[in-house]
């Protein structure tokens, strides 16, 4: 670590101005939804008007004509059912490729890796199609399960990243012992990898939640999620800023706190993954 | 040591090598099983969500779709086979102009928003590493931009940006920054740029934060000053978890999409990328073409990445095992009371 005495003052003030100036575009959002709409409306800022919750009121009352409910809890199911899969999937994946080194891993990695080179674009025709034959369109689950593959390559490789963490004479002791692979996996895993696995889960939340290219082409009233109902929101409401930045601060909140929660441990994991 | 105090152990330690590594054998190809036994549900997923859209996509870019008169003039329903005419078509036919144009603006951001990010993110790295007080709130408001959604941060842009927004207010000039023209272009950089450099920041600083301090120590008794300091350990050392993150950045520029799109729209010459083209021709059933744009676009950027890895060495998997073997091989330095000089072949760049 860094000697504390050779610190420059200055440096502090210029991480903080960095932070603000990062953060001011969002907080400007957060600020204008407790405003009244003719405060919102007015430039520059308002800043100093008196708060008041009706943007939110109207956005989550019907006051719009749509309830924002069902875009929300189709984004919720899409994001934790999508999440859920992937840690079903990626567990034993990334469990195989850390702990029991597979001949060629790295390969298997590189494998995973060109799944980022892929345009999405280019899966976007072919899966609409198979939507619209089998029946799947506007249907959340199908959402649910391409998200669960978009994001199973990331998650492999990074708790592959956390699972390696666990040193290996634990593993081999337990396996003296007579643990079996199952106990080893709860007792000794689970406990030091836990917190990687955690962020990894959240990592793909935040990522299912902001997903925009999909759920646009393949869901309608019924599935939409979250930021498809945000651009339609814009185009019908946009004059009434508030009400509209209440909508954003909304579907942003989710992943916010899930970014926070993850925070020390997904830089950690991004850095060893190197992901996004 | 002589030989002959040896050679009776050695020579139990050899007898009994062959019925362990047996053993071990044994226990290798189980541990195989089991390994492509975890391994393979994840592939099936992928197989069935990834690799079949892609290869039916490469499959769609060589047919043309919806009606056509075939050589005798009767309406063909249905598929064609038309080989690599969607191709020639986009290089070279009536649609070259739109795909140039794309391929032009797609290359124009990866090259700008990627240059920004990487001297950005590293200047913020570089100044969260030395500001102790309050890293931790610094770092976790710099994490905003990257965790709100793609949807909301161009919609807070498209309002900055607006005729009578912000940024207007604050240049004192009206500058339809929305329109056609160099201004949607920087538009969508700054806001790209707004949204990952905080992101980069943070991995460049996980990579700043295990480079020994004694590294430093070590410079400035050499009497070193800061900007070799940076120059000759800082850079080098950081470089690994660096590249990698500009690689990762690369291939999601030269796929930008979201962005664009809601702050600028779709079918604006100035900021349409090429998987917006791609999504525009699928959006007007033009199946065939929309498959080409998206084959092509898949091959630039696996050739982007190719180059990148080689020219530059980025080593994608290693990277988490070098960084390990140099902060082993630092606390063995300080466990010898490590000498003044650096050690020459780390902090000398090759």
């Amino acid at each position: 670590m860094r000697n504390p005495r050779r610190v420059w003052r200055p440096w502090g003030a210029v991480a903080w101005l960095a932070g603000v100036l990062f953060v001011l575009p969002a907080a400007w959002m957060v600020l204008t939804a407790l405003h009244s709409e003719p405060d919102a409306a007015t430039n520059p800022p308002s800043v100093a008007a008196p708060l008041t919750l009706q943007g939110y009121a109207e956005f989550f009352g019907a006051g719009t004509g749509v309830s924002p409910w069902p875009p929300l809890i189709n984004s919720a199911t899409a994001s934790v059912g999508s999440t859920v899969l992937v840690l079903l999937l990626a567990i034993p994946a990334a469990y195989a490729l850390a702990i029991k080194p597979v001949r060629k891993w790295t390969d298997v990695l590189f494998f995973f890796l060109s799944t980022k080179m892929l345009p999405m674009v280019a899966g976007l025709l072919p899966v609409y199609l198979f939507a619209q034959y089998t029946g799947l369109l506007d249907n959340i689950s199908l959402l649910a399960v391409l998200y669960t593959s978009m994001n199973l390559p990331i998650a492999v490789w990074l708790m592959r990243s956390f699972l390696a963490e666990v040193p290996k004479e634990i593993m081999e002791s337990a396996a003296l012992d007579g643990a079996g692979l199952l106990t080893t996996l709860r007792r000794v895993v689970a406990p030091v990898a836990a917190p990687g696995i955690a962020a990894t889960a959240l990592i793909c939340f935040i990522f299912s939640w902001n997903e925009l290219l999909f759920a646009r082409v393949l869901t309608g009233v019924v599935a939409g999620t979250a930021p498809v109902f945000l651009t339609g929101f814009v185009t019908s409401q946009g004059l009434f800023l508030a009400k509209v930045c209440a909508a954003a601060t909304v579907i942003s909140l989710p992943v916010l706190v899930a970014g926070f929660a993850a925070q020390d441990k997904l830089v950690q994991g991004l850095s060893l993954g190197a992901v996004k | 040591m002589t030989s002959t105090s040896t050679t009776e152990p050695l020579r139990a330690k050899t007898r009994s090598v062959p019925r362990h590594a047996r053993g071990r054998r044994r226990g290798r190809a189980e541990a195989g099983r089991l390994a492509a036994l975890l391994l393979s549900p994840t592939f099936a997923v992928l197989a069935l969500v990834i690799v079949y859209p892609l290869v039916s996509a490469l499959r769609d870019s060589l047919f043309s779709s919806g009606e056509q008169l075939d050589e005798n003039g009767f309406v063909v329903q249905g598929d064609q086979f038309v080989g690599l005419r969607n191709f020639a078509d986009i290089v070279r036919g009536a649609a070259a102009t739109r795909f140039w144009n794309a391929f032009g603006n797609t290359t124009f951001f990866m090259l700008t928003t990627v240059a920004m990010e990487t001297v950005i993110g590293m200047a913020m790295a570089l100044v969260m590493h030395h500001a102790l007080r309050g890293r931790g709130v610094v770092r976790a408001s710099v994490l905003v931009p990257w965790a709100v959604p793609t949807a909301v941060s161009a919609l807070l842009w498209r309002w900055m940006f607006a005729s009578d927004g912000v940024i207007n207010a604050i240049i004192g000039h009206q500058v339809l920054w929305t329109t056609e023209g160099w201004h949607a272009k920087l538009a969508v950089i700054v806001a790209d740029v707004w949204k990952t450099a905080p992101f980069v920041g943070l991995l460049t600083l996980a990579g700043l934060q295990i480079i020994p301090g004694d590294l430093y120590e070590a410079a400035r008794v050499d009497g070193a000053g800061s900007w070799r300091q940076f120059w000759q350990i800082t850079l080098p050392l950081v470089k690994p978890a660096l590249l990698v993150a500009v690689l990762f950045r690369i291939l999601d520029a030269l796929r930008m999409f979201d962005l664009p799109f809601v702050l600028i729209g779709n079918q604006k010459r100035s900021a349409e990328t090429l998987s917006m083209l791609a999504w525009d021709e699928a959006s007007n059933l033009h199946y065939g073409p929309a498959a080409a744009y998206a084959t092509l676009l898949f091959f630039y950027v696996v050739v982007v990445a190719f180059l990148f890895v080689k020219l530059l060495g980025a080593d994608v998997i290693g990277e988490a095992r070098g960084r390990r073997a140099v902060g082993r091989r630092a606390v063995g330095r300080r466990a010898e009371d490590a000498p003044a000089a650096p050690p020459r072949e780390e902090v000398v760049p090759a």
